[in-house]
């Protein structure tokens, strides 16, 4: 019993770590919506992009790096590698999510519409379709293994697509210049104090997504080690008793 | 120094926890003998079959044929074995003859004469109708022949008696016994206990998920 | 060059399956026509709309005969266990995935080739003077959606639900693809402007190459077990 509750503690490290991002998280607010200035042309509406863009960036890395731990858990089969990989993916569809929610409070004033086909929206929007397949086919398969290696195929598949994706709601974008506004705020010049709130908040946003993989995976590694104990005590049952000759 | 194994288990599981097919199989086969391989439906014979052919990998232990690991080397052990499925495992949109060409184009070999191969196993009168049209029976007859034509040092055998008439299973009987002679290595999973025993050198069982040698069984030199 | 010679081995045993399998083939033909007439009907009277949508409809008519095709084509493989046997012959599973990506490609430009006709005429479109870069949008874009087709097909084959599984996988990945064809046909028929569907012929491509490249190196994931 204690045995378990012990293995199920957070390390003082993530204990620390999780702790900061309370106070990390509450400056970066107050450099958003208050100490950084009002846009020239938006006004506060600017204060918006600070959680919208850095939320996205990192759901564009959240997805990258699903690739990448399901390419290694192909290359070396170990289950933690499975186990970051599904953790990452959640964290991009979180992420992802939050950037359309985002996106589209922020197309609502300036534009009157919830929605736009602005580049960047649109490709987020493809890439939670992207995540739901995903999703959907890591739930279709029970062996464990074969989850991972199937839904590690659909990831590289996913992220690579990303590229072209946004070149082609880009190219898009282009045919229809009326309707276009850039959510990112590079049509928008930049004083340095909205530039440093804005790279305060993408590194916040990236110490969350890392405490939630962290101990996603620390989770997920626990899980799998007491299945493998479970399937090992139920392979244990009574040995054929050495190797078979025929 | 005796030779290598044809077929050498080493702790093979397949399958995960309570659902586990296979459950740490430990198994040598020497090279050249004809093994049966007993066991209720649903046993796992299928699976170890399909396992040993590359097509599932162990989800622990390992499996290896002639000294190549069915995961890191398929590719070398696909070269050496031939595979007989439950249904024959032909194209129903194929006619008898193309899939002998199919399989000597992929398998890199010049092909035998397909005519002779299908006249040895009856299908002559068949050899250009497409495999739709065939019986059970007929596809499994085909399958024998891409069997022959595959020049393989290790068959795996899915239940070969099934679905073949009397003079089909003689045949067949007829065709392992001339491969042992060349010193072909056969495992065949089947249901068919009277011929088997007097055709094969060694049987086993699967129960539960476990290997064991069925007794009975004249051990030949 | 015996690897290629197995890819065309297999490419050739799913274009007999195509073509004598009459029926399902047929019907495939027919549905994606019936899909330009019933688009057409929807757009209505206006020549002006219908002339625009044309490119639309006709690679909306690909797509959905395309998913169709993709997804027979395995299945006839995992009728009687053929598939399973067809790799246990030492053939390398990138020359099947090639096979199988030549006879879907094939099969969905031939297609395209005699849509492309039944699209103009229903639509009130002309042939366009640079009509030869047409017919190389097709080319490439069908090779774009059957690159994606036959290796998400593959995955799906042997999974529950892929009847409905395999267009929600892989539609989200063909979105550039189809936008890019959509309007590279666009340009041409609508305005024959061979500098505007460069650009989207360029991203086609890219597209093509990468996909070929990662999807060959990475179809043996796909069809072990």
């Amino acid at each position: 019993m204690s045995d378990a509750s012990e293995r199920l503690r957070r390390p003082a490290w993530l204990r620390i770590w999780g702790a900061a991002l309370v106070p990390l998280f509450l400056v970066g607010a107050w450099l958003g919506l208050v100490w950084s200035p009002p846009d020239v042309n938006q006004g506060n509406l600017i204060r918006i992009m600070y959680a919208h863009v850095s939320v996205a960036w990192i759901g564009f890395v959240a997805v990258a790096l699903t690739a990448f731990f399901g390419a290694l858990f192909l290359w070396r089969s170990r289950r933690r590698d499975d186990v970051l990989a599904v953790a990452s993916a959640e964290m991009a569809l979180l992420f992802s999510s939050l950037t359309i929610i985002g996106g589209m409070t922020y197309s609502r004033p300036t534009l009157n519409t919830f929605w736009t086909w602005d580049a960047k929206l649109t490709l987020t929007a493809l890439m939670v379709a992207l995540l739901v397949g995903y999703f959907i086919v890591r739930a279709l398969i029970d062996d464990p293994v074969r989850r991972g290696r199937v839904s590690a195929v659909v990831a590289i598949v996913v992220a690579t697509s990303l590229p072209f994706n946004y070149l082609a709601a880009e190219w898009f974008r282009t045919l229809h210049p009326s309707r276009a506004i850039a959510l990112d705020g590079s049509g928008v010049t930049m004083a340095p104090e909205m530039l440093a709130t804005l790279l305060f908040n993408t590194v916040v946003a990236g110490l969350v997504y890392g405490w939630f993989l962290v101990d996603r995976a620390r989770l997920g590694r626990i899980e799998a080690q007491l299945e493998t104990e479970r399937a090992e005590r139920e392979l244990a049952t009574p040995s054929a008793g050495g190797v078979v000759r025929v | 120094m005796e030779a290598e194994s044809a077929i050498a288990l080493r702790g093979l599981v397949r399958g995960y926890g309570r659902r586990a097919v296979l459950k740490r199989l430990d198994l040598e086969v020497t090279p050249g003998k004809v093994v049966a391989l007993f066991g209720a439906n649903g046993a796992g014979k299928t699976t170890l079959l399909r396992l040993l052919a590359t097509r599932l990998r162990p989800s622990d232990g390992t499996a290896s044929v002639f000294g190549h690991d069915v995961v890191r080397a398929g590719h070398e052990v696909r070269k050496r074995i031939a595979t007989l499925a439950v249904f024959g495992g032909a194209y129903a949109t194929l006619t008898a003859r193309e899939h002998l060409r199919l399989d000597a184009a992929l398998r890199e070999r010049t092909a035998l004469d397909p005519d002779d191969l299908l006249a040895r196993v009856g299908l002559a009168d068949s050899a250009d109708a497409l495999v739709r049209t065939y019986s059970s029976g007929m596809r499994k007859r085909l399958g024998l022949a891409r069997l022959l034509a595959a020049g393989a040092d290790l068959w795996l055998l899915d239940e070969p008696h099934a679905a073949l008439d009397e003079a089909g299973q003689d045949l067949l009987d007829q065709l392992v016994r001339e491969a042992r002679a060349r010193g072909v290595t056969v495992l065949m999973a089947t249901h068919e206990r009277s011929r088997s025993r007097r055709l094969a050198d060694a049987a086993l069982l699967l129960v539960d998920g476990r290997l064991q040698r069925s007794d009975g069984v004249p051990e030949r030199a | 060059m015996n690897d290629l010679l197995a890819v065309l081995w297999i490419a050739r045993k799913d274009l007999l399956h195509e073509t004598r399998s009459k029926a399902t083939t047929v019907a495939t033909l027919f549905f994606s026509a019936l899909t330009l007439v019933v688009l057409a009907f929807a757009i209505g009277q206006d020549e002006r709309l219908l002339q625009d949508a044309a490119s639309g409809a006709l690679w909306v008519a690909l797509a959905f005969a395309g998913v169709i095709s993709a997804a027979q084509s395995y299945q006839a493989d995992l009728e009687d266990g053929a598939f399973d046997q067809l790799l246990t012959t030492p053939v390398p599973r990138a020359a099947v995935y090639l096979g199988k990506l030549l006879a879907n490609w094939l099969f969905m430009l031939v297609l395209g080739v005699m849509l492309l006709p039944v699209t103009l005429v229903l639509y009130g479109a002309s042939l366009p003077a640079s009509w030869p870069w047409l017919i190389a949008t097709l080319a490439l874009g069908t090779l774009g959606f059957a690159l994606i087709a036959v290796f998400y097909a593959g995955l799906t084959a042997n999974l529950r639900a892929r009847e409905s599984l395999l267009p929600v996988l892989m539609f989200p990945v063909v979105v550039p693809i189809l936008l890019a064809a959509v309007r590279a046909s666009g340009a041409l028929i609508a305005a024959d402007d061979l500098e505007l569907a460069a650009g989207w012929l360029r991203l086609l491509v890219g597209f093509d190459l990468v996909y070929a490249v990662l999807c060959t190196a990475i179809y043996h994931f796909v069809v072990e077990e």
